[in-house]
């Protein structure tokens, strides 16, 4: 592995010039991508998102810039990749170097215009949605991949060679042929990153890789960047948690409010003592450390048994999407697929004689690999799907024939993709949703001021949800669900996208509406949180719940 | 080492054979309309696979092609890759509303949208582009890409004359889109098809029928009657989502930042109900003074 | 089923010695020929060949319905229109008030069903048939159109991808109380809720297809080549060149005889 790289410290950026002048091509350490910011900033913005930040990244050269939700990460790896070209969105003061040229920027007309194209064959970028990076007008993986050769005008031939080797490294040769909107989470993160390594970048920098994905994708992802190392690629990964495969990293970079707040190697910021203690080191609290959580907490003792009907009761509920239309023709087919949630091969079941009952202030975690159907249970607790088999009740009541705007006054559902749920133009407004039909005006007020306060977003409640950082998004949701006091929450991975601010506001929020007498259950790949938070843990797997 | 060079030259500048597209695309609508309006009574009777249906095609559908060659080379990537979208909310929409009984279309709420986000010619693309792509499913569409693009073309240039920074100058500037773009259609409908394809057009053009106008006057009647309405209920959908949208997702657009498009910084103006200048000062003190600068 | 699966095996062998533009140019060709030429006994005979083909290649299941969806509503109002009112016409077969039924208007009405029905039949008999992979292939394989292949392609990717993410965002909404009744106040203030998600992420997810498309060399001016190969031929390209220039010689002699005749 490549040396160690030097990265500046924020006292002195102004100065940072050095790092093109003085080094040849050929000199081991030379950065092959360098960035000293000044001030980014967008253009709607009042405030820089990014400030005196400077960073070099050498061949070979691991580092992981760490930061909260937020912090300016994505602005930073975006405008390394040139993905945010200077005066496009916002202005630059400060300079790029990338491979010996360097680009000096002020904000000013005379600016050099970014050719993203040359840019993107030097430096690769996996954002943190990675089929948005698809070019949606390819039909198989293998030509996927080939988009941006295609563009080169690299010779047929030549093109094949390198899809084969790409796909090798990334272990997509058997997906090689389907259709990329088929492929599952894991796959399509591996396609996405295959989509900008192809051309072979000397840097590649990686969006928050890490969420959403289950251990076996994690455990995938780590050998490839490994893979990549080793072929003499820079990689930089921007994560708001700490990884355990970020702890090979040469150079940590720990981000906060859009500036550099520490770096060195991991060892020097309390890497090395994080199991077990509370990871003072220089590591923001924000920053998650998933390794501190597993150990720590010992498992809550079970309410009492309770008096009544449980708060929500699945009896012998099975399920399967409907079995495919059966035409030859792949249009038809991706129209039936597209309205699925994409959870299972078509036809085959996805829930089998599940039975599950929850009492009122119990915490429930259903943990299962990607793709075990854990969402598709969720969606039965509301009538969002309808069983095929089996019955739901909710405090007592069969929901079978009720809508589910209002079974939803029982049933709060907290979504993965908290984008989906927010619609209102300003926080506040989100939290009040339907609230005063549901309680009266007086009320509801009151309960959504509540709510904001118990995920701390009280103070943004004037925003519009669309400009918070994800994880403000998510807890905004979140306070959506906890302002209506259901009977039964339940949450689909609440811990993705949350940094480690947000997880402690969503463990408070959990354990305070399961006191109030809320029946929590949460689905969760993240055993290590399950484990913290849950009273019971059951997996789902081949359609089945049984007890871990 | 620096193989080919990382940056772009300073200025671009359209290239005058665009240009020059452009403007034969625009004659070649406007000849084939007034060649039609002026032939028009001679030749109703004249039956079907008469020659005016013939030349609504060509010269409509040259007309629309030429303005896609002019301008889709010259649009950047952030638009290319929305006129997808506009076309799937133009669809969706249309073939959904075209099958209830309604004497509306809405069929154009994403050429609208592109056209304010993007500036009137690339409105103009996605419009006859949306007619192209969807005959893909509904053939019938395909005659009235000159129309769809006029739309484009003036919904662009209303955003560019400062017509959605008022909002209830939105609709104002749709019902004038429509009276045009309803006029200019008209002769299409009424030679290549001999009606409309909707059931509660066709029931308006009857009556007009009835009273004993000729197929083109009944035809652009009704025109004058469902067009201007839909384009005023688009062109006010159209505001209200994009006054509905984050500070950051609207100016990430060149063209309402350089032509101030959009009232105020505020971030939502839920335009109905307050209107949508809260703020005048400060944000667009900022966006031209700016953009003045980069544009040199 | 059966005649699904049936053309599933038998198209393949013949899609792959015909390159989509030929088909698209044969398609094109035939409706503009058969709209130039007028006459009913084409317009049927054209008819009866997209009908006929459509069941050989097995795509009669999504033809049909298609055709008839756009067809039957034009027609009826084809029908309505000129069956009734007709004021040029003169052999009046029944009347009752301002309506008259008159032998011209049936037959107006009639001659441009015809007509409108092969067009639009010969039209989706090729967009149901061909392959879109491969036409944005053949497409983007000839400069210019390499744009328009992304927007065509991408258009038909991202319907189904778009509505079920619509779908997403309703379940999401009901999920937190949203009720949609039948009244149209209901029915308008639930599509405001859900097209500003939806409009909002799928401008933001094109910000970032667009840089990612950018960074992967869309904008490149120079030479493209193509990973997918499609079949043509000296004798298929020649076929073209045929194709546009009948189509071509019928519009003239069409307009030509108009002129002529007044």
């Amino acid at each position: 592995m490549a040396e160690p790289v030097v990265t500046s410290s924020p006292g002195n950026a102004g100065k940072a010039s050095n790092a093109g002048k003085d080094s040849n091509a050929g000199v081991p350490g030379k950065p092959v991508l360098a960035a000293g910011i000044r001030q980014f900033t967008f253009h709607d913005g009042q405030t820089p998102a990014l400030q005196d930040v400077t960073v070099s990244f050498a061949p070979g050269s691991f580092t992981a810039i760490l930061g909260a939700s937020g912090s300016g990460k994505s602005t930073l790896g975006r405008l390394l990749a040139g993905w945010l070209p200077p005066g496009g969105h916002g202005l630059l003061a400060g300079f790029l170097e990338l491979s010996g040229t360097r680009l000096e920027f002020d904000g000013g007309p005379g600016d050099p215009r970014i050719d993203a194209a040359q840019w993107g064959r030097h430096v690769g970028f996996v954002p943190q949605d990675p089929g948005s990076v698809l070019s949606t007008v390819r039909a198989t993986v293998a030509e996927e991949l080939a988009f941006g050769l295609e563009n080169a005008g690299t010779e047929r031939a030549d093109m094949q060679v390198a899809v084969e080797r790409t796909a090798g490294l990334l272990g997509l040769r058997n997906q090689l042929d389907q259709d990329p909107a088929r492929l599952s989470g894991g796959q399509l993160r591996r396609l996405a990153i295959g989509c900008t390594i192809i051309a072979g970048p000397p840097v590649l920098v990686m969006d928050e890789p890490f969420a959403s994905l289950d251990t076996a994708g994690a455990d995938d992802l780590a050998t490839l960047v490994r893979d990549l190392l080793k072929r003499g690629t820079a990689v930089v990964i921007l994560s708001q948690m700490v990884d355990p495969l970020l702890l090979d990293a040469d150079t940590w970079v720990v981000l906060s409010g859009g500036t550099v707040t520490a770096c060195g190697p991991p060892a020097g910021m309390g890497a090395g003592h994080a199991e077990g203690s509370n990871g003072a080191g220089m590591l923001p609290r924000a920053i998650r450390r998933p390794a501190e959580r597993n150990a720590a907490a010992p498992p809550k003792p079970p309410p009492g048994p309770q008096a009544g009907p449980a708060a929500l009761q699945l009896r012998g509920v099975s399920f399967a999407y409907p079995a495919p239309q059966t035409h030859g023709e792949r249009r038809r087919k991706r129209w039936v697929k597209a309205v699925r949630t994409g959870d299972s091969t078509p036809g085959t079941p996805v829930l089998q004689d599940v039975h599950l009952t929850v009492q009122s202030g119990e915490i429930v975690a259903v943990t299962g690999p990607n793709g075990a159907g854990k969402s598709t249970l969720l969606r039965h607790f509301n009538g969002l799907l309808k069983p095929t088999a089996g019955t739901v009740l909710v405090s007592g009541n069969d929901i079978s024939g009720a809508p589910v705007g209002r079974t939803a006054a029982a049933v709060g559902l907290l979504f993965q993709q908290p984008r989906d749920q927010l619609f209102e133009r300003t926080v506040l407004r989100e939290v009040s949703f339907g609230l005063d039909r549901l309680v009266g005006p007086d009320m509801a007020a009151e309960r959504a001021v509540a709510a904001l306060q118990a995920v701390g977003l009280a103070k943004a409640a004037h925003g519009h949800p669309a400009e918070l950082p994800a994880s403000a998004q998510r807890l905004l949701a979140l306070a959506t669900v906890l302002a209506r006091r259901p009977a039964v929450l339940a949450l689909d991975e609440p811990t993705v996208a949350l940094d480690g601010d947000g997880l402690a506001l969503l463990d408070a929020a959990v354990g305070s509406a399961a006191a109030e007498g809320a029946a929590v259950v949460l689905v969760t790949h993240d055993l290590g949180y399950a484990r913290t938070v849950a009273h019971r843990i059951l997996t789902l797997d081949g359609g089945r719940l049984a007890t871990a | 080492m620096s193989s080919p060079s990382l940056t772009l030259p300073s200025q671009e500048r359209p290239a005058a054979r665009r240009r020059l597209l452009e403007i034969l695309g625009a004659l070649a609508i406007a000849a084939t309309y007034v060649y039609l309006v002026l032939n028009q009574p001679a030749d109703i009777t004249g039956g079907p696979g008469s020659a005016s249906a013939l030349i609504a095609l060509t010269g409509f559908l040259a007309g629309a092609v030429l303005l896609i060659v002019a301008v889709l080379p010259t649009l950047p990537a952030s638009t290319l890759v929305l006129i997808p979208v506009a076309l799937v909310l133009n669809i969706v929409l249309g073939q959904f509303v075209g099958s209830t009984l309604v004497p509306f279309y809405l069929d154009a709420i994403g050429t609208v949208l592109i056209a304010v986000l993007a500036g009137p010619a690339a409105g103009a693309a996605t419009g006859a582009l949306s007619s192209i792509v969807w005959s893909f499913f509904n053939p019938t569409v395909l005659p009235f890409a000159a129309g769809a693009a006029l739309i484009g073309c003036l919904a662009g240039l209303a955003a560019r004359y400062g017509l959605f920074r008022r909002f209830y100058l939105a609709p104002v500037a749709g019902f004038a889109t429509g009276i045009i773009a309803g006029v200019v259609s008209a002769p299409v409908a009424a030679f290549v098809f001999g009606g409309t394809s909707g059931v509660a057009t066709g029931a308006i053009v009857s009556a007009f029928r009835a009273m004993g106008d000729t197929l083109l006057a009944a035809i652009t009647k009704q025109a004058l009657i469902s067009d201007p309405m839909d384009k005023a209920i688009v062109f006010t959908i159209v505001a209200i989502l994009v006054y509905a949208l984050p500070r950051r997702a609207r100016q990430q657009f060149p063209f309402i930042r350089r032509h101030r498009v959009l009232a105020g910084t505020t971030p939502a103006a839920d335009a109905r109900a307050q209107g949508p200048a809260q703020d005048p000062v400060q944000g667009p003190a900022e966006g031209p003074a700016q953009d003045s600068t980069r544009k040199g | 089923m059966t005649a699904s699966s049936a053309g599933r095996t038998a198209a393949p062998a013949r899609r792959e010695r015909l390159n989509p533009l030929t088909s698209l140019t044969a398609a094109a060709a035939t409706a503009v020929i058969t709209t130039a030429a007028g006459s009913w006994p084409l317009s049927l005979a054209v008819v009866a060949a997209c009908l006929g083909l459509s069941v050989a290649g097995g795509t009669a299941r999504r033809v049909l319905p298609a055709g008839a969806a756009v067809l039957v509503p034009l027609g009826l109002s084809l029908l309505w229109l000129h069956g009734l009112f007709f004021p040029e016409g003169r052999t009046v077969l029944a009347a009752w008030g301002p309506a008259r039924i008159t032998q011209e208007g049936l037959e107006f009405a009639g001659q441009r069903i015809l007509q409108l029905a092969a067009v639009v039949l010969v039209l989706l008999l090729f967009s149901f048939s061909v392959r879109v992979p491969d036409l944005v292939a053949a497409l983007s394989a000839r400069g210019v159109q390499g744009r328009f292949a992304f927007v065509l392609a991408s258009t038909l990717t991202l319907l189904p991808a778009i509505a079920a993410r619509a779908q997403r965002i309703r379940q999401a909404q009901e999920s937190r109380g949203l009720v949609v009744s039948g009244s149209l106040v209901s029915r308008a203030r639930a599509f405001r809720l859900q097209a500003v998600p939806l409009v909002l992420s799928l401008i933001e997810d094109a910000g970032t297809r667009a840089a990612a498309l950018e960074a992967r060399g869309l904008s490149n001016t120079g030479p493209r080549t193509s990973y997918r190969e499609v079949a043509d031929s000296g004798l298929q390209r020649a076929a073209r060149t045929v194709l546009v220039l009948a189509a071509l010689a019928a519009v003239v002699l069409r307009v030509a005889q108009a002129g002529a005749g007044g």
